[in-house]
């Protein structure tokens, strides 16, 4: 037996770290989580998965101290706890690794887990945090530089920081919330390592993950989370296959596509050529290269934050990329927003009063904007009545419910949908040949996601060409002609144009 | 040539001693993320309160505690406003200049014009001070310079050095960090400007008290402003604030001596030097890369924690 | 203690919630201002005597206020039209200066003949602009914050102006530091009442002009989407970049049209007080106006007369005229704390509900 496969053996008969059971919580109307139970031991590597929304932050937030479980009982070590407060949870020795790490930039490493330790327990002065650090360098072999500033080293050092932190604050239990997600390749298996190590040495680890590879070479056990439930809990990962993982996961049931005219399939819209696009020198999109036809859906399926935004933003011109984009079969040489829009291409980007509306103008203005925008409203003076009545046509057409007064009312006083809705109403006008639709329909109710699909679907119907991006596969497998997946700023593509929801699961999971 | 290097030299501590406890002070409050526009106002309060109370009869001392008490006191409704209302810090720090130089100008009318005998040189031998070049400069100075270099150690150390410190730039670098680790932001801003108040008070003390010892409308003449600057010259870093105080106080105090010598010298274009050396410094920065910049990643914003 | 309390986005922040707001805010600084005179021993029956009719109901009074009104209705445009882009103009005074500067510049050197008169005022317009120019690239180019930038180029311009007044402008026949009287083709023209003068339909027109372009062209739009979400703008298409410089650089020009009216219609030469308290002046009335171009006249006039009256109670009750500015200041930071109550709503949970 290798030194792994003797941990293995001795993790199932362990101590209990943890013993999460009944845990329910309730944000007004939705149930995020719903009865979950969840047993993690002392030495072992439990990887939990999840789609985004399954409800596996909640699980971890309720654990950190973050949110109050609605039901449920939690005992660390055996012991019945109450963890109310992030510093009950420090106490109770769980220590979390966030995918968005919690270090003052400009700090070093140390000043930053000197800042953690001294408010955590009193009386921790330096020399006692230096002396743990030491300690827990020794014990862990970690390898980073802790007197630089933060922000000049990798994301790879800076998570390591904060590890090294968590366990400088005495965590016995280390949660890692997808940590391998924005690590490179050599990265992501040193990671890994570290984490077998950590749980050789007595550690409880909690994984969260979305990659199926990972759970199988570094997992003890896996638990998966569906819409709150905990639908696979503490199987050995021995006895599970990658396929039963993903059923657990996505689900089984079939999709009913939506019905729609039949769709002949018209000339190429949009056509992007070996796309790439470089964030402080590091690759977001990587040579990205897929064609929209007229009266096509291509759904671009993913986990959130794999370059899904810079890529829509770059077809559209707002960042720089590399790589080409033709639009009508010619490329397109003006980098500008409104020569593209000017040729049909319009957005709905995910983060709708972010980076679509103006919050504080009025309803009307932010419908009526990108007509002023061409000047369709008047090339120099625009009256408040035309702007009104443009607006007006909008509003009836789209049902937007709230417009007070004629839409006078700032829009963010509207609802989410309503906000949506109105996005759509703006940018899905006749003129409107090339939609990149980014999460149309994130946050809304099921009528409203209707009504989103419905008016995309229209689109097509007029000969317009969407570019659906979503991490819903629902919506995707729904709606879309062709399927993609995006993974790490790569596209991913099997032979099928509609590939089945198997082979999404495993593309978005990283395991083709 | 030595005779005009020694009254240089020696008119220097005065020039730099106000610029630095202003610029210290500011420092405190921007290295906690408040951006405090009012110090000319803070500073008007200081000269004037530290002139009437020495005019009433009470010792420099109790006149230089006064001067800090009030600058407290004329920042606590900033401090409520910006804190704990999270109203813009530009606006409220322009709001606490007018109050202070008004309050100064309201209070000190029958002060103004009136000389007095306040802070004195420190009394070294003789001999000390009439060494060349240096003699004046080093021993005839009195305590309240001794004291601003004092601080400016203890600051640096203090900020860099102490648990405390450390919160306190977590604060304005990081508020949402802070919180997460346990530190109360709004507490350790609220001490931060009160520090750093205080220190602007003395700083606007030590310019009727120690160096002019007479109280006029106006006396603070943009010294507020330059010690904005000088803070950012500085990159907020306590030691090199020292560095900017003497180099922007060094060119102050070289404009009496020059004319003292009857030269022809664009006396304006040199007082302009400390205000177009901070754009140039901010140009150069901006050029180079993020890191480079020390400047609080969080300051004259208002944190508002997501309310769970 | 100060942990217990928190604040929560209100869902509710009507326009009706801020007007409410605003009201209360008003009614508080009017409270505190009038506490404030009285302590500084104005006679409490003399205050609607000296606040009111004084400076709004009699005719010099009346006059005095409008003439004050002025430039600070384009010192506030200045302050309105740059904040309208989150662009703290805290130079202002900087800008007035220049267009001073530049318009006594034409006046003494006797450029442009017939036209003159025009021409100082659009050499004053162009002097703000170009002062403003500095900052606006720094911020837009480089991303240098604008606060610092446009504060300490106020303070090189008033060093500049005196090296003018105590060097080449310097009236050589008496020994304080103005320029020589200008010419009477040079001064804007007088109405007969008072000190008022053509300047005041000036800044009038200037206002309803910058109003329109605000309210009612597709540059405002632009500009107010530009203001309120640059990115969202962007994704529009619009030149967002393009859109803030010119915005920012007519505001400097707002404020050295300023500077050129004091000198050619009120001052008629240049001296060193021409800019005193116009930065704040601007930005108080600015923030009072709720930067919006039609209410500044109307704040304007309530500010000025504020002023005038402070001139009067120095006169006969010996009150300092620091008061003025106090009660600026109050006014100004009672608004900027209360509107914080129009977006939050502020709670104080008991020891217990952790």
């Amino acid at each position: 037996m290798t030194d792994v496969e003797t941990a293995r053996a001795a993790s199932a008969d362990a101590a209990p770290a943890l013993d999460v059971r009944g845990v329910s919580k309730r944000f007004g109307e939705a149930t995020v989580l719903d009865g979950v139970d969840f047993d993690l031991r002392k030495g072992e590597v439990h990887a939990l998965l999840g789609e985004n929304g399954a409800g596996k932050s909640t699980l971890m937030n309720i654990l950190t101290g973050i949110y109050a479980a609605d039901e449920g009982q939690i005992a660390v070590c055996g012991a019945p706890a109450r963890i109310r407060s992030p510093s009950d949870a420090v106490a109770l020795g769980i220590g979390m690794v966030h995918q968005h790490f919690k270090l003052v930039m400009p700090f070093t490493g140390r000043e930053n887990i000197r800042l953690a330790a001294g408010t955590a327990r009193a009386g921790c002065d330096w020399v006692t945090v230096d002396a743990r650090i030491a300690e827990v360098l020794r014990l862990t072999g970690l390898d980073v530089d802790l007197d630089v500033s933060v922000s000049a080293l990798s994301v790879a050092e800076r998570q390591r920081i904060e590890i090294l932190k968590a366990l400088t604050l005495g965590a016995e239990i280390l949660i890692l919330d997808e940590p391998t997600a924005v690590l490179t390749d050599q990265e992501a298996e040193r990671l890994l390592g570290l984490m077998r190590d950590l749980a050789s040495a007595g550690h409880a680890i909690v994984f969260i993950t979305h990659k199926l590879r990972e759970v199988m070479t570094a997992g003890d056990r896996v638990s998966t989370l569906r819409q709150g439930r905990m639908v696979m809990r503490g199987r050995a990962v021995t006895e599970v296959t990658s396929q039963a993982l993903s059923v657990a996961m996505i689900g089984e049931q079939e999709t009913t596509p939506i019905a729609r005219g039949a769709s002949a399939l018209g000339a190429p819209l949009l056509q992007v050529q070996d796309l790439s696009v470089r964030n402080e020198g590091v690759g977001v999109v990587d040579g990205v290269t897929l064609t929209v036809h007229s009266g096509e859906i291509v759904g671009l399926a993913g986990v959130g934050g794999n370059g899904q935004r810079e890529l829509a933003e770059a077809v559209l011109g707002l960042i720089p990329s590399t790589g080409s984009i033709a639009l009508h079969g010619s490329a397109l040489t003006d980098g500008s927003v409104s020569d593209r829009r000017a040729q049909g291409m319009r957005y709905v980007p995910a983060d709708r009063t972010g980076h679509a509306l103006s919050p504080n103008s009025s309803l009307a203005e932010n419908l009526a904007a990108a007509a002023v925008r061409t000047g369709r409203l008047g090339h120099t003076f625009i009256s408040i009545r035309t702007i009104l009545g443009f607006a007006k046509s909008l509003i009836n057409a789209f049902g937007i419910a709230g417009a007070i007064a004629g839409g006078r009312r700032p829009v963010r006083l509207l609802s989410g949908g309503n906000a949506q809705k109105s996005v759509l109403a703006r940018e899905l006008d006749d003129a409107a040949r090339l939609i990149i639709a980014h999460s149309p329909t994130r946050g809304l109710d099921v009528a409203a996601c209707r009504f989103v699909h419905d008016r995309l679907i229209e689109a097509t119907a007029r000969g317009a060409g969407v570019l659906l991006i979503s991490e819903d596969l629902e919506e995707i497998l729904a709606l879309s002609d062709h399927i993609h997946v995006i993974s790490r700023g790569r596209l991913a593509t099997t032979e099928n144009a509609k590939p089945g929801r198997e082979d999404i699961g495993a593309l978005m999971l990283g395991h083709a | 040539m030595i005779e005009f290097l020694t009254a240089w030299l020696g008119s220097l501590p005065g020039f730099m001693t106000p610029l630095l406890l202003a610029s210290l002070g500011l420092l405190f409050c921007e290295r906690a993320g408040v951006l405090n526009l009012g110090v000319e106002g803070v500073m008007a309060l200081g000269a004037m309160t530290g002139a009437v109370v020495v005019l009433a009869g009470y010792g420099t001392w109790t006149a230089l505690a006064a001067a800090t008490l009030a600058a407290i006191a004329v920042s606590i409704p900033f401090m409520l406003a910006v804190i704990v209302f999270r109203a813009p810090q530009i606006p409220a720090g322009l709001a606490l200049v007018a109050i202070g130089l008004g309050l100064s100008e309201a209070l000190g009318r029958d002060a103004a014009h009136k000389p007095f005998s306040g802070l004195q040189a420190l009394p070294w031998p003789d001999t000390l001070v009439e060494l060349p070049l240096v003699g004046r400069m080093l021993f005839e100075q009195d305590a309240i310079v001794i004291l601003a270099l004092i601080i400016a150690v203890i600051a640096a150390r203090g900020l860099f050095r102490t648990p405390q410190g450390l919160r306190l730039r977590a604060v304005g670098e990081d508020p949402a960090t802070a919180d997460a680790a346990g530190v109360d932001v709004q507490l350790y801003q609220i001490v931060a400007v009160v520090i750093g108040s205080a220190l602007i008070g003395l700083a606007g003390a030590y310019l009727s008290v120690g160096g002019s010892q007479i109280w006029t409308e106006g006396m603070v003449a943009g010294r507020g402003w330059i010690s904005l600057a000088l803070v950012v010259f500085a990159q907020w870093m306590p030691i090199r604030a020292i560095l900017g105080a003497i180099l922007f106080g060094g060119a102050e105090a070289l404009i009496p001596r020059l004319q003292a010598l009857g030269l022809e010298v664009p006396v304006y274009f040199l007082s302009m030097t400390p205000y177009l050396l901070t754009i140039g410094v901010l140009l150069i920065l901006s050029l180079g890369t993020r890191t480079a910049q020390s400047e609080p990643g969080f300051l004259g914003r208002a944190y508002i924690r997501q309310d769970r | 203690m100060l942990e217990r309390i928190t604040l929560e986005r209100r869902a509710d922040a009507s326009a009706l919630r801020s007007a409410a707001t605003y009201g209360v805010a008003l009614v508080v600084a009017v409270a505190l201002s009038l506490g404030v005179m009285i302590w500084a021993g104005v006679p409490t029956g003399a205050l609607f005597e000296e606040l009111i009719v004084q400076v709004f109901l009699t005719p010099a009074g009346l006059a005095r206020t409008l003439t004050q009104a002025t430039p600070m209705m384009l010192a506030a445009l200045a302050a309105a039209l740059c904040l309208r882009l989150k662009f703290w103009n805290i130079g202002i005074e900087g800008q007035l200066l220049m267009g001073a500067i530049f318009a006594t510049t034409v006046a003494l050197y006797d450029i442009g003949g017939p036209i003159r008169l025009p021409l100082m005022l659009a050499a004053s317009a162009l002097g703000g602009a170009l002062w403003i120019a500095a900052p606006a690239l720094l911020r837009l180019r480089f991303g240098v914050s604008e606060v610092i930038v446009t504060l300490l180029l106020s303070n090189v311009a008033f060093l500049f102006l005196q090296h003018l007044l105590f060097g080449p402008f310097g009236d050589t026949s008496h020994n304080f530091p103005t320029s020589p009287v200008f010419d009477e083709m040079e001064k804007l023209v007088r109405f007969g009442f008072g000190d008022t003068h053509a300047g005041l339909i000036l800044a009038v027109i200037a206002v309803l002009a910058i109003a329109v372009l605000v309210h009612r062209t597709r540059f405002g739009f632009a500009a107010r989407f530009a203001g309120d979400n640059p990115r969202a703008a962007d994704a529009l298409g619009f030149e967002t970049r393009r859109v803030m410089l010119i915005s920012i650089l007519l505001g400097g020009a707002m404020a050295g049209l300023a500077g050129g009216v004091i000198v050619s219609g009120t001052e008629h030469r240049l001296t060193q007080a021409v800019g005193l308290n116009m930065t704040f002046n601007g930005i108080v009335i600015a923030a009072l106006a709720g930067n919006l171009p039609l209410m500044i006249p109307v704040v304007s006039f309530f500010i000025a007369g504020l002023s005038v009256a402070s001139a009067s109670l120095k006169v006969f009750y010996g009150v300092s005229e620091g008061i003025v500015l106090i009660i600026q200041g109050i006014i100004l930071l009672t608004l900027v704390t209360f509107q914080f109550t129009a977006t939050y709503r502020v709670t104080i949970r008991g020891p217990e509900a952790a």
